[in-house]
Order: C-alpha cells, then sequence, then structure tokens
C-alpha cells in the first residue's frame, strides 16, 4: 500500500490508459453481462425494496390524507367517467367483433403475444452520466433476461440492460444509446427512433414521405427487441437533415415519474419478423 | 477485533450510500443537485480511515457505481479509484482538520472525477453522454456541503471502532 501511496501520480496515468483500453473494448456491447454484475444488483436488491416500501408507504398515506380534500367533486366526475366508459366498452365489444370477422375473412396472421411480469421501479442510476436507467424489482427467478422489452401501460419504456437474481436495469428509450426500428402509425413510414437524453428523435425517414407534427410512432418489431405495434410517443417537431428527415417524438410515458412497468418476456430465441 | 469492525462498518455504509443514491437522492429525481455520496466515502477513506482495505473498498465503490448506472466496467472504478489514490497520497501534505479544508478537497476530487472520465469520453469520441461543465461544478459544489457533515457523522461513529 506504501507503494501505491508513494507513486499515486504515476498509477493514476497508468489507470488512466488501462481505462482508455477498457472503454475501447466497450465491454457491455460485446459480451453479455458479467457474474458478479448480477451479483451486485442482487445484493443491493435488499436495501432498494426497503426504502421503495417505507417511502411507498409513507407517500401513500400523504396521498391518502389529500386526496380525502376533493373526494366529493371526485366522485360525481367518476360517475360520469363510468356512463361514458360503459358506452365505449359496448361500442369496442362490437368493434371486436367486427374486427375479428373481418380478419378471419381476410386470412390475416395474428402478431404472436407474448408473456408479461409486472414489476415496480424501486431505484435509478446513482449517477449524473447516464440517468436513463432504472432498477425494476423483478430478476432472472422471475423469467427475465437480458434483452426483454419493458413497456408500460402508456408505451415502450426500455429493454433490460443487467439482470439480477430479483432486480434488473432497465435502460429507458431516451437513452442515447438506445434504437428501436419504428414506424409512423398513419402513413407506415419506417424509421429508427433514438434516444437524445431528454427525449428521443426518429431519424432516416425518407425525405419525401407523408410525416406530420402529432403524427404516433409505434414499433415495428424488426429489430428483433420490441413487439410490433407498441406505441413509443408522438412527432414534436420535423427537421430536415440531408436527404432524411428527423422528426422529434415525445415518449407517451413520462420517463421520469415511472412507478410501475411490464416486462415483455420475449427472448432473442422466440423473435419473429412480423413482416 | 476492532480493525474488522471497523471494515464492516464501511462494507455496510458503502451499501447504505449506493442505495440512498439510488432511491432517494438519484440524480434522475434531483438532478445537478444529487449529491454524489459514493464519491464522498470514498474521499473520506482516503483522508481518513486507517485500515489497509481502504484500497479494495475505493475500488469496490467503483465498482458498484458502475453497476447501478449502466456504464461500462472501469468507468468508475478506475476514475474512483485514482481520486483513492491522489487524496491519500496528497493527504499527508495539507491539514485536514478544518471542515472547509476537508469541503475544498471534496470539490477538487469530484472535479478531478470526472475530468478524468470526460477525457476518456472526448478521447474516445463517444456523444452518448450528455454532461456539462456546470452540472460538474454543482455537483462538487453539492459534494462539498453535503459532505462535510458526513465527515463528521462517519468520523464519530468510525473513532469508536478504531480505537
Amino acid at each position: 500500500m506504501k507503494f501505491l501511496k508513494n507513486r499515486a501520480v504515476l498509477i493514476t496515468i497508468v489507470l488512466f490508459f488501462v481505462s482508455l483500453q477498457l472503454f475501447s473494448l466497450n465491454i457491455r456491447e460485446k459480451r453479455s453481462q458479467n457474474f458478479i454484475s448480477g451479483i451486485v444488483l442482487t445484493l443491493t436488491y435488499y436495501p432498494q425494496k426497503l426504502v421503495y416500501i417505507v417511502s411507498d408507504k409513507v407517500l401513500n398515506t400523504w396521498q391518502d390524507y389529500m386526496d380525502l380534500v376533493d373526494v366529493r367533486q371526485e366522485n360525481i366526475r367518476l360517475k360520469k367517467e363510468v356512463l361514458s366508459l360503459r358506452q365505449d366498452k359496448f361500442e369496442l365489444a362490437e368493434q371486436r367483433v367486427q374486427n375479428y370477422r373481418l380478419k378471419k375473412l381476410l386470412d390475416f396472421k395474428e402478431s404472436p403475444s407474448y408473456p408479461i411480469v409486472s414489476a415496480n421501479v424501486i431505484g435509478g442510476s446513482p449517477s449524473l452520466l447516464r440517468t436513463e436507467v432504472v432498477i425494476v424489482d423483478r430478476g432472472t427467478r422471475d423469467g427475465v433476461s437480458q434483452g426483454m422489452p419493458v413497456a408500460s401501460s402508456e408505451g415502450i419504456v426500455g429493454r433490460v440492460l443487467t439482470v439480477g437474481d430479483r432486480s434488473s436495469e432497465v435502460l429507458l428509450i431516451t437513452d442515447p444509446v438506445s434504437a428501436v426500428d419504428a414506424f409512423i402509425h398513419r402513413t407506415r413510414v419506417r424509421g429508427i427512433v433514438k434516444g437524445t437524453g431528454s427525449g428521443c428523435t426518429m431519424e432516416y425517414i425518407e425525405q419525401n414521405s407523408d410525416v406530420s407534427i402529432g403524427d404516433k410512432v409505434i414499433s415495428s418489431g424488426k429489430e428483433g427487441f420490441f413487439p410490433k405495434g407498441v406505441i413509443i410517443g408522438t412527432v414534436s417537431n420535423l427537421e430536415t437533415k440531408g436527404s432524411f428527415i428527423s422528426a422529434q417524438v415525445s415518449p407517451f410515458v413520462d420517463l421520469d415519474s415511472l412507478e410501475e412497468v411490464v416486462i415483455i418476456l420475449k427472448t432473442n430465441n422466440n423473435i419473429v419478423l412480423n413482416e | 477485533m476492532n480493525k474488522y469492525l471497523s471494515i464492516i462498518f464501511l462494507v455496510l455504509l458503502s451499501v447504505i450510500f449506493i442505495t440512498i443514491q439510488t432511491t432517494l437522492l438519484s440524480p434522475g429525481n434531483l438532478g445537478y443537485f444529487s449529491p454524489d455520496l459514493n464519491l464522498i466515502l470514498i474521499v473520506f477513506l482516503a483522508i481518513f480511515s486507517e485500515i489497509r482495505g481502504g484500497f479494495f473498498l475505493a475500488l469496490g465503490n467503483g465498482y458498484l457505481m458502475d453497476v447501478l448506472s449502466g456504464n461500462l466496467p472501469g468507468t468508475f472504478m478506475i476514475s474512483r479509484l485514482s481520486t483513492y489514490l491522489l487524496v491519500r497520497s496528497g493527504s499527508n501534505h495539507v491539514y485536514l482538520r478544518k471542515a472547509l479544508v476537508q469541503g475544498l478537497v471534496i470539490f477538487v476530487a469530484t472535479i478531478f472525477t470526472w475530468i478524468f472520465v470526460l477525457t476518456i469520453i472526448t478521447i474516445k469520441k463517444d456523444s452518448s453522454f450528455d454532461i456539462t461543465a456546470k452540472s460538474i461544478l454543482i455537483q462538487g459544489i453539492v459534494n462539498a456541503v453535503v459532505g462535510i457533515p458526513i465527515f463528521w457523522m462517519i468520523q464519530k461513529v468510525n473513532a469508536r471502532f478504531q480505537k
């Protein structure tokens, strides 16, 4: 240890070059997750879950108290909403029957459906360098494995980056290394949705394509990670870059306040190219 | 025996700090104003801890950061180990009993760690990381402010084990 202490500057320079080499190897991208990372995730799961349970209880108690203040007005509003939803439900049931009949007529091949597992977000990244990472309370014992897509009721969230026994790390779609093959719902124009840190952009859209602000963007299922047809967000701005159009996409899911997600148990083995 | 208790205490503290940093004080919630408790602990180990395992604790803490922030293994592990070594080697030449000096050391250590990481990112031309000089400076100040009372508390507890 005395040796290290006396030659700290020299060792720091050596460590700098070691770090540079490790960065070049780009270990995480080329190799599947290492065993120790899984252990670290499992070990930190218990204290993280404890903090999650305690903070959730405190927040819920506070929320329950606050909710009581406006409960009468909310009750009236909800009754109206129930009436409206009953009407919608009836119409949807009608449409479902019609849809089934038409699909049969067209001999339409159904997209495969995958089992899902719900998870709570129990933590986030501890570093400013990469904040688009969250930790969820499901791991290998729940059937989760690396690369599985993660969504919420509102749309795509990201994909599983590292898996522990009871918890996993999820890389959000807004992370700059994230990319999803997608298309515009209205016109079926294709592109790649990439993370920008604070949001997403859909790139490589051909210049003469029919895209406009407000269009919904959905996953194409072609890159193999995300199932086809899961909503990503809405086009909020358009920009021409060379011979392509770049569309700014506002994710449907509020990724800053994620609480619950679903992990789609879709491994690379059962990837189906939909089209 | 006391030496072992001290190590156990510091290992537990590492787990508690990283848990707080990934839950209640996550940069995802607080942005620039999130204190880096992990780095504060590494600076504490470098300045005050007399245990031999300080080097490995610093290494382990860096690894925890790497795994939990989804970064490449080594990015934080090596930068924090370098910070530990430099602060430890420099701690002989500076009077570190004053809170103000301790705060200054934490601030400089934060800036050094980020310069280390950002230099690598710049050399490798990796544009996937988005961090500004402003956020680094703010985190340096936050770390210094939060670090001083933490140092005082850890010293109080740790001194009991090291007696």
